[in-house]
């Protein structure tokens, strides 16, 4: 199944190697008009990366080969203004400054709550202001027990 | 013979008594028959009996049936044996693990005229062995868990997403529905043959698949999973606390800091049923993690919390949850103490073991004092409870200000 996504709209390249998580975040962003390219392993992402300019980039954390910091590392090099976001099982899985040292400017964890996301996105492409003091925020779910602040 | 045997063995066990008499360790000597013919003081202290008491008397008063047979092989057969590891009953029926040897006496002719056995009481070793299994057996069940809590995120991080798309989707399919159906009661009164036999058509096929029931059901079906979605995260969240892969950053810790923030955080949820004291005292920073500590307090307020709950029920009382803090020259105590049910006596034991929980299923795992042991077994510390049902509960936390051996 594939789902219709816009043709034009900020482009986002999504990367995770578990492909229902991709069309899940693809039925989570259907409506907000971006142009989603989605990923299941790095080396793809990589040849598209080299291949075209993205306006933000999101990756898993966890994936075979490659983690998620080390991709985003890579992603720097090729495309170094483009915005990074890191999605993750638990914040604290990450340290702060590997984030920062790879540029990321946020954390999405896994299961991520559906306004959260959509607002993370948004702030990332600068479409909306940041709302806290620091630079970094995520999307966690808000139910969280463990609020899935950066420390 | 016979005659100058008996004078022999007591010349023997005169020289020999003096010797065992000064022993440090446990010593009984008994007869062929297996009567006691002399113990010594480590023997009688173990036993708790005096020595007339002992004398004369059946060994296997004193033996469990396993180590009344080592004494019997000895006695009838000249087997020895070495530290085998039996138990004591005592005379208040008390059970003792001991370590125990026996060997046969002979005479100057080599004939069995007893057996002597020395003995270790085994209570101290027991319950350290006891300590280091409950350690394994939490370090290769945190090993698991952190395997099984990184495995069940992903699908549940598309469960997640996908129920709430789907809640969606039926709350936009409801709206068509409700377009189509007025649209269906418009055409039945058009002058129009086709259109209302059309519109007859989709009232058969409407009621046949009962739309409007569907559609509710669906966005029941889809909240009730939505439940269970957000159990299981609780559950892995739980799992994941109680691996602690991520055991952050080993520092000097505020303990009066921990728990305050800790304390802040789950005050949310329990202030319409609980007062909460606080008695900080002036403390010295122990060396730790202080993520983990925060989390020892976590649960314990949410145990604490949740023990109230249950007691008050549906009354309008409320309950007392006290943190306190304080130190001396060893370490940092903190207790948290609740007015909730207590802990039945034949419980208490069993409240640290990994998934021992008496809440309802949703409501606990029975990971949080396991999780709290091995976080502050780690610390080199200790927790205790004291708790009396109908009053409540007492944990003590004792963290050392020397730093444990955990380097890792
Ligand atoms: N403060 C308390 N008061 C009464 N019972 C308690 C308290 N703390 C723990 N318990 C008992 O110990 C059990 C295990 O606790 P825990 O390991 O935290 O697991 P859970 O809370 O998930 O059941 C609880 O189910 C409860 O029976
Ligand atoms: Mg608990």
């Amino acid at each position: 199944m594939t789902i219709e996504l816009p043709r034009s709209g900020p482009a986002i390249l999504v990367v995770d190697d578990e492909p229902r998580i991709l069309s899940a975040l693809q039925r989570s962003l259907r409506r907000e008009g971006y142009q989603l390219f989605t990923s299941e392993s790095v080396q793809e992402a990589l040849v598209l990366l080299s291949s075209r300019s993205f306006d933000l980039v999101v990756s898993d954390h966890k994936m075979p080969g490659m983690s998620g910091i080390q991709f985003l590392e890579e992603v720097a090099r090729l495309q170094p203004d483009v915005p990074r976001l890191l999605i993750t099982g638990w914040t604290e899985e990450i340290p702060m400054e590997e984030l920062r040292r790879v540029g990321a400017c946020a954390l999405i964890t896994k299961p991520w709550d559906d306004a959260r996301l959509k607002a993370t996105l948004r702030r990332a492409l600068g479409m909306e202001p940041v709302e806290t003091p620091t630079e970094w925020s995520s999307a966690g779910s808000s139910s969280s027990s463990q609020e899935s602040r950066l420390r | 013979m016979e005659q100058r045997s008996i004078g022999l063995r007591q010349d023997l066990l005169r020289n020999d008594d003096s010797i065992i008499q000064n022993l440090n360790t446990a010593v009984l000597v008994v007869d062929l028959d297996g009567r006691i013919m002399s113990t010594n003081p480590p023997a009688e202290q173990i036993l708790g009996e005096s020595p007339a008491q002992l004398l004369g008397e059946p060994v296997a008063r004193w033996l469990a049936s396993s180590g009344e047979a080592l004494v019997r092989s000895t006695l009838e057969r000249g087997e020895r044996f070495r530290a085998v590891e039996s138990f004591l009953t005592l005379g208040d029926g008390a059970r003792l693990p001991i370590g125990i040897s026996w060997a046969p006496l002979m005479d100057a002719d080599g004939q069995r005229y007893g057996a002597v056995a020395t003995f270790q009481d085994l209570t101290g070793i027991k319950q350290l062995q006891n300590q280091v299994l409950q350690t394994e057996k939490l370090a290769s069940i945190g090993q698991l868990a952190a395997g099984v809590a990184h495995e069940v995120n992903n699908p549940m991080g598309f469960i997640h997403a996908n129920l709430f798309q789907m809640a969606e989707y039926v709350s936009d399919l409801r709206r068509v529905w409700e377009g189509v159906e007025a649209l269906r009661k418009a055409a039945a009164q058009v002058d129009s043959e086709e259109l209302r036999s059309v519109g007859a058509q989709l009232t058969a096929l409407a009621e046949e698949a009962d739309v409007d029931f569907v559609l509710s059901d669906l966005g029941k079906a889809i909240r009730e999973s939505q439940e269970g979605s957000e159990r299981i995260r609780h559950i892995v969240q739980d799992l994941r606390d109680f691996s602690h892969q991520d055991s952050g950053q080993r520092g000097m810790a505020d303990v009066n800091q921990c728990v305050d923030s800790t304390a802040s955080i789950v005050w949310p949820m329990m202030k319409h049923l609980v007062v909460l004291e606080k008695e900080y005292g002036e403390i010295p920073l122990v060396p730790g993690y202080a993520m983990q500590l925060k989390q020892v307090f976590m649960n314990l307020l949410v145990n604490a919390y949740q023990a109230i709950e249950e007691r008050v029920g549906d009354t309008a009382e409320t309950g007392t949850v006290r943190l306190t803090t304080r130190s001396d020259e060893t370490g940092v105590f903190v207790t948290v103490e609740d007015t909730g049910t207590g802990i039945p006596e034949d419980r208490v034991s069993r409240i640290f073991d990994p998934f021992f929980t008496t809440k309802s299923v949703g409501n606990g795992t029975g990971l949080g004092l396991s999780t709290c042991y091995s976080i502050v077994q780690r610390h080199g510390g200790r927790i205790d409870v004291e708790s009396t049902v109908g009053e409540g509960s007492t944990f003590q936390l004792w963290l050392p200000l020397e730093g444990s051996g955990d380097d890792d």
